[in-house]
């Protein structure tokens, strides 16, 4: 296989909040900000839930009822660190075999302070050989085109 | 001068090349195995995997004598550059979620 590793995505911010409520509204009000635009259900998302503890269930909910898995909570330190499992697959489909870390730092720079750093690794792994067919764009396009030319 | 994705589209109009490419989809694969099933001379699969890695759907790399075929690396940095979007839109919107929570906090 090729053993060549994809650069983690890393951002940086600064945000005017305690780090107690910069870690509540990451984890326990995830709800209120998760964009709507991008879950894995069948249907429009109706909630983005992060269960707030180690082992945590990660998941949306649905208009029909159903959830769609997206990971788990890996490693649980309020306020400090939160380690989250993101398993969504390039195909975007869940998929518990896969493991990509996404570490998130809450370091105090003030009461009411906090700078977030966030570190999503383990990237090469979200290929499987899956991949291209699920972009958006690119070669996703292509292969809709003719998959809808070869029906 | 075409660009490379209507290149891409062009490697792939044809079915023999389509079903090479969903092949290494599945896992990279030395030319052997690639051109078990399909109906076409071993001769014509190599010409077909000359196309495909001229769209730079796929590359090759050696592994002791043979040549292992692979999906092109640029399709996991095409999802890399999704997610680095993604992640972008999401922190700003948990920025003003968390700075709000804050004004909240503090009105009595």
């Amino acid at each position: 296989m090729n053993t060549s590793t994809i650069e983690s995505i890393k951002k940086e911010l600064i945000v005017e909040a305690s780090q107690a409520t910069a870690f509540k509204v990451f984890t326990e009000k995830m709800d209120l900000w998760w964009p709507r635009t991008h879950h894995i259900g069948t249907c429009p998302m109706t909630e983005q839930v992060l269960e707030p503890h180690l082992n945590g269930r990660w998941y949306s909910k649905h208009e029909d009822g159903s959830e769609a898995d997206a990971g788990y909570v890996l490693n649980w330190q309020p306020n400090d660190l939160l380690i989250l499992v993101w398993q969504i697959n390039g195909d975007f489909k869940y998929d518990p075999e896969l493991i990509t870390e996404v570490i998130v730092h809450f370091i105090a720079d003030g009461p009411k302070k906090t700078k977030v750093r966030l570190e999503h690794k383990d990237l090469q792994k979200l290929g499987g050989g899956k991949v291209i067919e699920s972009m958006d764009t690119g070669w996703g396009l292509i292969l809709e085109l003719y998959k809808q030319q070869c029906i | 001068m075409i660009s490379s994705s209507e290149r891409a589209f062009n490697a792939l109009g044809d079915p023999t090349r389509r079903a090479i490419f969903e092949k290494l989809r599945v896992s990279p694969l030395a030319v052997v195995h690639i051109a078990e099933g399909l109906s076409v001379s071993r001769p014509a699969v190599s010409q077909h995997l000359k196309v495909l890695r001229e769209a730079k759907l796929i590359s090759i790399h050696q592994q002791g004598t043979k040549n292992i075929y692979q999906i092109n690396r640029e399709g996991i940095l095409a999802m890399r550059d999704y997610l680095d979007k993604f992640w972008d839109t999401a922190l700003e919107a948990f920025k003003s979620a968390a700075e709000q929570t804050e004004k909240q906090n503090n009105t009595p």
